[in-house]
């Protein structure tokens, strides 16, 4: 009892504080009354198939490592779904694959190096354009001449296929893909007592919004442990480390947004094809997150944003939630 | 979707010549008008009424269908350059039905007579009997052959089926004659029954399947040792859609050969077993 009614109090203080504006407490767990704010991006899905899903799974995660973040990767990627044999264009199983990058010209490099290094070179697979509408961009246009001329067009239902053979037979792609607008940068802040608490909440709120559709967590495991702030005191630095809400910092940096109970804060970044798809999946987590609950060593969610100059989305984690409190 | 229909009154004594009786051509036209549009009957140029009966649904419009009632073995070019809109052949059909169509829809319930589809390219032209020689083929004197769109025999088909074709599918349920894909520039061709002799002579590049019976195949191709499932599954699922012969070809094995040698060497026949 007295544990509910120190929370009820630490609450109350974050609200007198200001770090919570107004308090919205559920299951222990303060939500802040505050939003992620997200930005316009260039979309494509991809469908690696192969003769098992071990190799397309091979494939995939290739052809979406090392794409966390498009400060340094280039595009933001992951694995949306596993697709069964009778969704896919040849029958056979595969992955379905988001990626992203911040303009169509960007994303159509990123597709053409991954994809001609991550599935071109993967024992068995095949690469389909998972969205139909849209610009189209290349996906096995350029590829098609590491065939030397071997290479083959087949035009089938108005689509064309190159088919480049190779030593394990023949890799087929389709010839383009679509870009789609789409929306990057949907996040959460889970903070917690312990490490083990923190992660506990984050693998919960990632396999939550796993289940959704047209969206992928791009960093590692879909987490983030650096989450960042703009600018930096060296100039040649855009964005550094957000001091704001690393526990070791805390009586140190000017301003913290914790309180001495947090000891480890985690960031899912959410990336989706639409605003609604970033919505859903920020509400699955928070509702995986707020089933922890307090007792599970979470004390609060929160979001980043940059005060909503930067980024048209904003995702208002009391509306996400809504009346009912986010009750799945 | 507005119906124009033509009913024949009695077969012509010459061919004629139906090159500019389609739908886009019809459009805003009154009966009557229909009936005043001269067609060539061997040199002379006659109004359409001298051998059909004109009745409109509505007022015709570009993308509206056209009726021919009547077995129309001496009417030539049915639906030559169709851009679009819909023809049916009650009967049979003439010489070069849907030739250098590129839109729209031409479906023949009965045969059709040479050079059906010769240079088509795009739009789909389904015939229900039997077509003659060079279907989808080249007009006489050109390089190109059929270069797009789809044509669908459910009979039988002549002699130099899909001579220099270049694009697009071409499929017949039932037997083809000799040389099949004869200089094939590319493009799919799928055939139910059997096929004549010198099967792909001179092709370059374009696939050949054989749903029925394995044909002769010629020294100048080769064996491929090397599968291509997934661009069989592509292509069988789509020509599975078509039914017939066709229709099981998703779940069947194949065996393919590369060829002709004596040409680019790049075409392959996919013998489904």
């Amino acid at each position: 009892m007295w544990l509910l009614q120190w929370r009820a109090v630490a609450a109350r203080r974050l609200f007198r504080i200001g770090i919570v504006n107004e308090a919205q407490i559920i299951n222990g767990v303060v939500i802040d009354d505050t939003f992620a704010e997200a930005f316009p991006m260039k979309a494509t899905r991809l469908i690696i198939t192969a003769h098992n899903l071990t190799w397309a799974r091979h494939a995939a995660a290739s052809a979406t490592g090392f794409a966390t973040s498009v400060i340094a990767c280039g595009c933001e990627a992951g694995i949306e779904r596993e697709l069964t044999p009778d969704e896919t264009p040849d029958g056979r199983p595969g992955l379905a694959v988001l990626i992203f990058s911040m303009s169509g010209k960007e994303l159509a490099k990123q597709v053409e190096r991954r994809v001609g290094q991550c599935v071109l070179t993967c024992p068995t697979t095949a690469v389909f354009a998972g969205i139909k509408e849209g610009e189209a961009i290349a996906l096995g246009k350029n590829l098609r001449f590491f065939g030397d001329g071997w290479q083959m067009s087949k035009v089938i239902a108005g689509v064309r296929y190159w088919r480049v053979p190779v030593m394990d037979g023949e890799f087929v792609a389709q010839e383009t893909t679509a870009v789609t607008k789409a929306v990057g940068g949907g996040n959460l802040l889970m903070l917690a007592t312990t490490t083990d608490t923190a992660l506990n909440a984050a693998e919960a709120a990632v396999q939550a919004m796993k289940q959704l559709p047209n969206v992928v967590m791009p960093f590692p495991g879909g987490v983030v442990r650096s989450g960042s702030k703009v600018g930096s005191k060296y100039a040649s630095l855009s964005a550094s480390t957000n001091d704001a809400f690393c526990p070791g910092l805390y009586g140190l940096a000017a301003k913290s947004e914790l309180t001495p109970d947090v000891r480890c804060v985690l960031e899912i970044v959410i990336d989706g094809l639409t605003e609604a798809d970033v919505g859903a999946a920020m509400r699955v987590g928070m509702q995986a997150c707020i089933a922890i609950g307090a007792a599970g060593g979470l004390r609060r969610i929160s979001a980043g944003n940059y005060g909503g100059k930067l980024g048209p989305y904003h995702f208002h984690l009391h509306k996400l939630l809504g009346a009912d409190g986010g009750t799945p | 979707m507005t119906r124009v229909r033509l009913a024949l009154k009695q077969a012509p004594a010459l061919r004629v010549d139906l090159r500019g009786v389609t739908p886009a051509a019809l459009a805003g036209l009154a009966p009557a008008q229909i009936e005043r549009l001269p067609v060539t009957h061997g040199t002379q140029a006659l109004p359409l009424a001298e051998f059909f009966t004109v009745t409109c649904d509505g007022a015709p419009e570009p993308g509206g269908e056209l009726v021919f009632e009547g077995d129309l073995s001496r009417f030539d070019r049915i639906g030559w350059q169709l851009a679009g809109g819909r023809i049916v052949v009650a009967g049979s059909a003439g010489d070069y039905v849907g030739a250098c169509m590129s839109g729209g829809e031409v479906q023949v319930q009965g045969s059709a007579g040479l050079l059906a589809a010769c240079e088509m390219a795009g739009g789909s032209l389904t015939i229900a009997g039997d077509v003659g020689d060079h279907a989808a083929s080249s007009l006489p004197g050109s390089m190109d052959g059929m270069r797009g769109g789809t044509l669908v025999v459910r009979g039988r088909a002549g002699d130099r089926f899909a001579d220099r074709m270049r694009r697009g599918s071409a499929l017949v349920f039932g037997d083809v004659g000799d040389f099949l894909a004869s200089r094939l520039v590319a493009g799919t061709i799928a055939i139910g029954g059997r096929a004549g002799a010198h099967v792909g002579y001179g092709m370059r590049r374009g696939s050949i399947v054989f749903a029925g019976s394995a044909p002769r195949v010629a020294a100048t191709f080769v064996p491929a040792l090397a599968d291509a499932p997934v661009a069989w599954q592509l292509l069988a699922r789509d020509l599975a859609r078509h039914g017939g012969p066709f229709a099981g070809l998703p779940a069947r094995r194949t065996v393919r050969h590369l060829g002709d040698l004596s040409a680019d060497g790049r075409g392959e026949l996919i013998i489904a077993m």
